[in-house]
């Protein structure tokens, strides 16, 4: 038997909402490019903690929320694959990976 | 034993929200720490816990694979890809380095208004709750919505990791010398 659970939903939702806000603040603020990565993986644990939030307190009957977020940490692997090749080739090129170093397209 | 646990946490009155509170905590404080830490290893390493509390959060809303997939995708796998590319790129690492940029100020007032204006919407509004009497298999009823009705995603899925596998590969190769 499982009724809902004691907690309100606005608990998972403003959790979520904070770590979504301190990913941001991780994207828009750090200089490493690794660390903005970083940023955008707590952005996407955020949304998932919403879908499966959603799911559950949704009646749990359609798989709707827990299909999408298999499918975003499938796309958050293969963000993380790229991005990293990508910072290890700029970092080859330029030796370094601060974003704000990086700015060879500046006119 | 372990099934009264799981129940106690998924439905007690005290224990659900207890480790709610715990888990909770845990993912913002170590998401902080991600998003401040000066040396960039440390963030990374931080990311783990945050992860974890997040894949308890699932298993306390009664996601069990996806806790699972959770932990062996993102602890196994994207933090350890992660650890991997701050190694290579050492010396940036140092802690005398700045690690923030000038709009360390506009990002925090951005992430806060933003984060102002969601709980200002989540507090307006009243959120109807469904109950349902049996969550079932829920694992069974995951693999079978992947596998009828959402066949496409999973295999267009499977083609993006094939992609972004053989593209980081030629990616991180370099120019042939």
């Amino acid at each position: 038997m499982s009724p809902a659970p004691p907690i309100p939903i606005q608990g998972y939702l403003v959790v979520s909402a904070l770590l979504f806000s301190i990913g941001l603040v991780g994207v828009l603020a750090r200089r490493n490019a690794i660390a903005v990565l970083l940023g955008v993986e707590l952005m996407l644990n955020a949304a998932n903690l919403n879908f499966v939030a959603f799911w559950r307190y949704g009646g749990g009957a359609r798989m709707e929320g827990q299909v999408f977020a298999i499918v975003v940490i499938t796309v958050a692997a293969a963000e993380a694959a790229i991005a990293l090749a990508i910072v290890l080739n700029v970092y080859r090129r330029f030796r370094t990976v601060n974003v704000d170093q990086i700015n060879l397209m500046k006119g | 034993m372990i099934a009264v646990i799981a129940e106690q946490l998924q439905t007690g009155a005290f224990w659900h929200p207890l480790a709610f509170v715990c888990l909770a905590a845990g993912a913002l404080i170590s998401g902080l720490l991600v998003v401040l830490s000066r040396n960039i290893l440390h963030s990374a390493l931080w990311l783990l816990p945050c992860l974890v509390s997040v894949a308890g959060l699932f298993l306390l809303l009664g996601a069990e694979a996806l806790a699972a997939i959770q932990i062996l995708v993102y602890c196994g796998g994207i933090v350890v890809l992660i650890l991997f590319a701050v190694m290579l790129t050492r010396g940036i690492g140092d802690p005398d380095v700045r690690a923030t940029n000038q709009q360390l100020a506009w990002g925090f007032i951005g992430a806060a208004g933003l984060a102002g204006v969601v709980l200002h919407l989540l507090s307006r509004e009243a959120w109807p709750v469904a109950s349902r009497a049996n969550l079932g298999d829920v694992t069974g009823r995951l693999a079978d919505a992947l596998l009828t009705p959402y066949v496409l995603a999973f295999e267009v899925a499977s083609v993006i990791l094939l992609v972004a596998m053989i593209g980081a590969i030629v990616i991180a190769r370099g120019e042939p010398q």
